[in-house]
């Protein structure tokens, strides 16, 4: 520990800290810690009404291997988080190098292209659902008329992915561009000015010199953005496809919400949560080995 | 106003004199373009929102129609929106209060004090980001039905108060304070809760304003806990409101022009927040190196 934090030690009452972390250790313990334990638990038992538990082993996760329903969910998932990151990054890394080498207005352009931050998606897919509709949408006949593409999402379950994978690109970029355009904020003008005296074309600079240099921020943003789009494509899929057609954008999220909340097979579904917390368990290593960053993967 | 003028002042004097000059046209046109794209789905249903049923169901009409009015109250009063706000409001009100009052508690007790479990405090925190509500939705739901919190704010929001994130965030801003400043205040002898008020805050304003608004845009934004939790209609949050007004057709017709009201009511609230708060955002969340 360092010198400056033994300094500011000014207190040393234990019971006056466990009293300050009182409220937060109660909170966790009952609504965070107990549930996941109960997850760990339920997904290990049948549970034919609640409270009424018969232990049956690995079932639900032999079932889960065994069901292709399941494994085609999960193909659907890294489909979806696989395009939605890699695209959403790559926009949003130009974006915001645009807007690092824009000589004024930095700030109205920076306000201007992060607003999706803010916005629910909720809200997004309701939007597209409508703008994007096969008969009634607007860019649906403007694909059509112009592009002579008929966008026909409704039947064509890879169109249907494509159209949850827009509102997901959409939403993810304002956050994107926050933190890309901060780190490329801070990286020192003499290198920059360096590049330029030895003749370095633009494109050049941001992916030989910045990306490397960002690439600590790149990852961090990577890793929250696929947890994020396992877990938040939810809202798209449940107010835009409802998983169809023909489960092509029945993402595992969904799937597990069907399962717990359709079908009450609340044990099948625990099991299901306990596979998306290896998943996210994997992505918090991933992210403390390259940052100290914590990410917060919301609440919602 | 004031502050666009600033910000354009101050774009002015940090715009480097070497990258003047044409090459900065494309990029502003670039820029532009990605504005407009970005904008467009907003726009247009901003201007299906004051068009009529009839209007709506006709591709080639974008142009603002008449029933503005009549859309937004209809959607507001007799679709029960207003009640679908208020009640994210009061949702994302009560967890904002209750994560910054634990956080600010917890994070005293993890710079201040030195205690022995203090590493254990600190893990046992760190650990619950392995724990995002679709990991513990099943059991949470049924502890919600076993202590009858079904349907009810109190159940709609206590699993969201405590918070490993706004906890490390403000950890991270008062392990920034000044030692100086701190052994003054131990000087005068104040009790941890005077210190927290009079010292801390009043330090901490700019990482609060950061706090609440990450907190209210992920909260507002809420969808998948309250479509659980919450039983009853009249109950809901704005975000599952969309939901019912998408499902009603009038005469077997989706009446859009309405939904897209409600969408852009649903989401002014965040939008604004952003706008208002961007600095203390940015800085909150980009800023954050150590």
């Amino acid at each position: 520990m360092s010198e400056h934090t033994d300094r500011l030690q000014i207190f040393s009452s234990t019971r006056e800290a466990a009293l300050l972390l009182l409220p937060t250790m109660l909170f966790i313990l009952v609504f965070l810690y107990y549930p996941f334990v109960e997850t760990v638990f339920l997904s290990f038992h049948r549970i034919r009404i609640l409270g009424n538990e018969t232990w049956i082993g690995l079932d639900h996760y032999v079932r889960m291997l065994e069901s292709s329903d399941y494994r085609y969910s999960f193909g659907v998932t890294i489909l979806f988080t696989a395009v939605t990151v890699t695209v959403s990054l790559l926009l949003s890394l130009l974006i915001s190098f645009l807007i690092h080498e824009v000589d004024r207005y930095k700030n109205l352009y920076l306000v201007s292209v992060i607003w999706p931050y803010a916005l629910p998606l909720a809200v997004a897919a309701v939007l597209l659902d409508f703008l994007l509709h096969p008969q009634l949408g607007v860019f649906t006949w403007a694909l059509d008329t112009y592009l002579g593409i008929e966008f026909a999402w409704d039947t064509d379950g890879r169109l249907a992915l494509v159209a949850v994978m827009l509102g997901a690109i959409w939403q993810g970029m304002g956050y994107n561009i926050i933190f890309i355009t901060a780190a490329l904020g801070q990286i020192p003008s003499a290198i920059t000015d360096a590049a330029e005296l030895d003749g370095i074309g633009r494109l050049q600079r941001l992916f030989r010199l910045y990306v490397p240099l960002i690439s600590p921020i790149l990852v961090f943003l990577i890793v929250v953005q696929t947890v994020g789009a396992f877990f938040g494509g939810f809202a798209l899929v449940d107010l835009m496809t409802s998983g169809g057609p023909n489960n092509a954008t029945n993402i595992l999220m969904f799937n597990l919400y069907q399962d717990a909340f359709r079908n009450q097979q609340f044990g099948y579904a625990a099991a299901q949560s306990v596979v998306l917390f290896a998943f996210v368990a994997v992505m918090m290593v991933i992210q403390l080995k390259v940052t100290d960053r914590y990410a917060y993967y919301g609440g919602a | 106003m004031a502050s666009i003028r600033e910000e354009l002042d101050d774009s002015y004097r940090n715009a480097l004199p070497t990258s003047m000059g044409t090459g900065n046209l494309w990029i502003h046109g670039l820029l532009w373009a990605t504005i407009v794209v970005l904008l467009l789905p907003i726009a247009l249903a901003a201007i299906y929102s004051t068009q009529s049923t009839f209007q709506v169901y006709d591709i080639q009409n974008v142009f603002p129609g008449t029933e503005f009015i009549a859309n937004y109250t209809s959607v507001l009063f007799e679709h029960n929106f207003l009640r679908y706000m208020q009640n994210s409001l009061i949702m994302t009100v009560v967890i904002i209060g209750g994560k910054l009052t634990f956080s600010l508690l917890a994070a005293t007790a993890l710079v201040y004090y030195d205690f022995r479990y203090k590493t254990l405090a600190f893990y046992a925190i760190l650990f619950t980001l392995l724990m995002p509500l679709p990991v513990r939705i099943v059991p949470l739901y049924q502890l919600m039905a076993e202590i009858g919190w079904l349907n009810s704010f109190t159940g709609l929001t206590a699993p969201f108060i405590a918070s490993a994130t706004a906890v490390f965030l403000f950890r991270q801003q008062f392990r920034s304070i000044p030692a100086s400043i701190v052994e003054t205040a131990k000087l005068d002898g104040i009790g941890p809760i005077k210190f927290l008020v009079y010292v801390l805050i009043p330090m901490s304003k700019g990482m609060i304003a950061g706090v609440i608004a990450i907190m209210f845009i992920s909260m507002w934004n809420a969808y998948l806990w309250p479509l659980v939790v919450m039983t009853e209609r009249s109950n809901q949050v704005a975000q599952v409101g969309l939901r019912f007004i998408q499902g009603t057709a009038s005469e077997g017709l989706t009446e859009w022009n309405l939904v897209m009201a409600a969408a852009m009511l649903a989401l002014v609230p965040p939008l604004i927040v952003l706008i208002v708060t961007r600095k203390h955002l940015l800085s909150t969340l980009g800023g954050g190196h150590r």
